[in-house]
């Protein structure tokens, strides 16, 4: 019966045949198959099962005490996370190994300033503030499994972690996406995203992350949406050179040549360069290290110049996934993430890497040889 | 009327501030991000209520008067205009460095035109650093990567080089001769005789009568005759002896210019920093540094521009 359901669902979907087979019909990841998508997905709406996030009705007709009555009432209450006395203990901290994945932070990029390092060296470090990060949701594997946003890859080694940034008043959102916080007890977030982590980094929602979550001398991915050109040419979007501006030339200086041979391998391939729309893609840089941390702030200097996005943009900060880097971490990560408990002695303001120039030293200067 | 306007002039620039619609390029630039905040909203969110008390930033107490307008004493506290990479916060780490590094090593006054002297330390030359003099003939950029360009000729060879200010290899910088020219960037003696660019390296540092403001030297270049590496005669250079213009160079060159900005008041606005927050950040130089200064810098109060 299993077989022949699948057999339908298989030319139905026209999805690939092993997964259907290996799977019971009563896993609802079944269902929803899994089909590898080249390229781009390019839509402006949200997965379907994402709820909707701006609010059906508005306060129209309130008087203007009963507005800052509600304002003063937002502030006082949304402060405070929610406490309930029938809550569980702490949640067990675990051990991290290589194969530990923890969750990131969604932090907001702000520019690249250059910094020194103690040999005289330029290194241009790009800032990244946590602002107001919470653990919204922790999913084990075993449930996240059968949730929409699964991939069959990820097999059954991970769950994953909803992040929220920057605090909101409950009132600008829609009734559905203020009840994904029930459960965390802090105010609606603007932003949300998901890490994938190892159930040895569960942690319990409602959390507080800063930047404290990673140590100076760590190495991150940074993950975040491009810089948008829009609909843009070939010259702009792969750099392809154009025709001259004279010589007999007309309406072509700035298109492509040829787009393929003829005969049998003829016509246009698949991948051919072409015009279309450029940037706004989400894109990952890896192996970045941390030189300097703001604890005040909450700020990360990471060394390079080139984190995808704009200014003020959201960036997904996560650890490493470079196996020569995670081979090479000695000591190991706070586990799941730096709690204020952790902190035995008053933190200093701003922690450095040994090998940073600090503008409070003196000058850098060489020894004279002695001859 | 009249009363009413004036008064809201305040509140309008403000409105100008606020907004993220200011240019037709910025417009753009923030249309087309849909995974970005714009920097007011980033602002509301650091001194949002909601947020715990150790993230807020510091606000500057109290007003102090300050005797005179920093910004052209020291242009390098002043940050880059465009509305959309800016950062309050960032602009406020990078001066705090900044501070930092004057309190150790002092940065004197010094303008485009100015004789100066820098050691830098040199790991490959034999007595581990180099001292060069030269003539400061360009002053770029803001923050840390603040820089200037000396240029001098040694062996019959013009050279220049470009000196971070905030570089910590950097020992000394020495102002030899405090002095102004008539232009802002003297590029162009790269195109004059080397006459104009020669100074000795044993110059001795000549010292300004007290309480004299910054003298600008009025002498006028005599340019090499063509080719030149810019058309100096779009640039309306004012520190430089007339020079030979063919007809068709002085008609190009006046189609080139562009005499309407000087009306154009939304440019003006845009491409500086408004009177706010400039008034923000002189404040805070002069509470860290002419203020805090430690007693072994102190030295005679800086002259009146």
């Amino acid at each position: 019966m299993a077989n022949k359901c699948s057999m339908l669902l298989v030319r139905a979907s026209n999805c690939v045949h092993n997964y259907i087979h290996r799977e019971t019909l009563t896993n609802p990841s079944f269902i929803s198959c899994y089909q590898q998508k080249r390229g781009r997905r390019r839509t402006c709406k949200p997965p379907s099962w994402f709820v909707r996030r701006s609010p059906t009705t508005w306060d129209k007709d309130l008087t203007p005490e009963n507005k800052e009555f509600l304002h003063g009432l937002v502030e006082d209450e949304c402060k405070v996370p929610v406490c309930s006395p029938l809550r569980d203990e702490p949640w067990p901290r675990g051990e991290w190994t290589r194969s530990t994945r923890r969750t990131g932070v969604l932090a907001i990029k702000l520019s690249t300033i250059p910094q020194w390092t103690k040999d005289g060296r330029k290194v241009y470090t790009t800032l990244l503030q946590v602002l107001d990060n919470h653990v919204i949701r922790y999913t084990p594997p075993e449930d996240f499994r059968k949730t929409a946003g699964w991939k069959p890859y990820w097999g059954q080694k991970f769950g994953s972690v909803v992040v929220g940034a920057l605090s909101c008043d409950p009132r600008k959102f829609s009734k559905e996406y203020n009840h994904l916080f029930m459960e965390s007890g802090v105010p609606p977030k603007r932003k949300l995203t998901r890490f994938i982590v190892t159930p040895d980094a569960a942690i319990e929602p409602g959390t507080p992350l800063t930047a404290m979550h990673f140590r100076v001398g760590d190495y991150v991915d940074c993950q975040a949406k491009t810089i948008g050109h829009g609909f843009q040419g070939v010259v702009k979007r792969w750099g392809m050179k154009g025709m001259p501006a004279s010589h007999g030339v007309t309406k072509s200086h700035r298109k492509m040549g040829g787009t393929g041979g003829g005969g049998d391998k003829g016509g246009i391939w698949k991948g051919k360069k072409m015009p279309g729309h450029m940037g706004m893609d989400w894109s990952i840089l890896k192996g970045l290290k941390i030189v300097r941390v703001n604890t005040k702030f909450n700020i990360l200097y990471v060394v390079s110049t080139s984190v995808p996005g704009p200014t003020n943009c959201y960036v997904r900060v996560y650890d490493t996934v470079l196996p020569n880097r995670i081979r090479a971490t000695k000591e190991p990560p706070p586990m799941p993430t730096c709690y204020p408990e952790d902190i035995s002695d008053e933190l200093p303001e701003e922690l450095f890497h040994e090998d940073l120039f600090r503008f409070t030293e003196p000058s850098i200067s060489y020894a004279e040889e002695e001859s | 009327m009249a009363t009413a306007r004036t008064f809201c002039l305040k509140c309008s620039l403000h409105l100008f501030k606020k907004g993220p619609n200011v240019g037709s390029i910025g417009t753009n630039v923030f249309m087309r991000q849909s995974n970005t905040l714009s920097p007011r909203l980033v602002d509301v969110h650091r001194h949002s209520k909601l947020l715990d008390e150790n993230q807020t930033q510091d606000k500057a107490d109290e007003i102090l008067e300050v005797p005179r307008d920093f910004r052209f004493v020291h242009p390098e506290f002043m940050p880059p205009s465009l509305w959309y990479r800016r950062d309050k916060l960032t602009e406020y780490l990078e001066r705090r460095d900044m501070y930092r590094r004057r309190s150790v090593m002092e940065i004197p006054e010094f303008y485009v035109g100015s004789i100066m002297a820098v050691t830098l330390a040199d790991e490959y030359s034999p007595k581990k650093n180099s001292r060069f003099v030269g003539i400061c003939i360009e002053r770029r950029e803001s923050g840390l990567r603040a820089n200037f360009r000396l240029r001098n000729v040694v062996n019959g060879q013009g050279v220049e080089i470009l000196y971070e200010m905030y570089n910590p290899l950097l020992q000394k910088i020495e102002v030899l001769k405090l002095e102004k020219r008539l232009d802002d960037q003297l590029l162009y003696l790269r195109d004059a005789p080397y006459e104009y660019s020669t100074f000795s390296f044993d110059l001795a540092p000549v010292p300004l009568p007290k309480a004299s403001s910054v003298p600008v030297n009025t002498l006028k270049v005599k340019l090499n005759p063509r080719p030149w590496l810019q058309r100096w005669e779009r640039a309306g250079l004012q520190g430089v002896e007339e020079f030979e213009v063919s007809e068709k160079q002085r008609i190009k060159a006046e189609k080139a210019t562009t005499p309407w900005e000087k009306y154009d008041l939304m440019k003006k606005y845009r491409s500086g920093i408004n009177e706010y927050d400039r008034g923000d950040i002189i404040q805070e130089f002069y509470k860290q540094t002419e203020l805090n200064k430690p007693k072994t810098l102190k030295k005679k109060p800086l002259k009146q521009v």
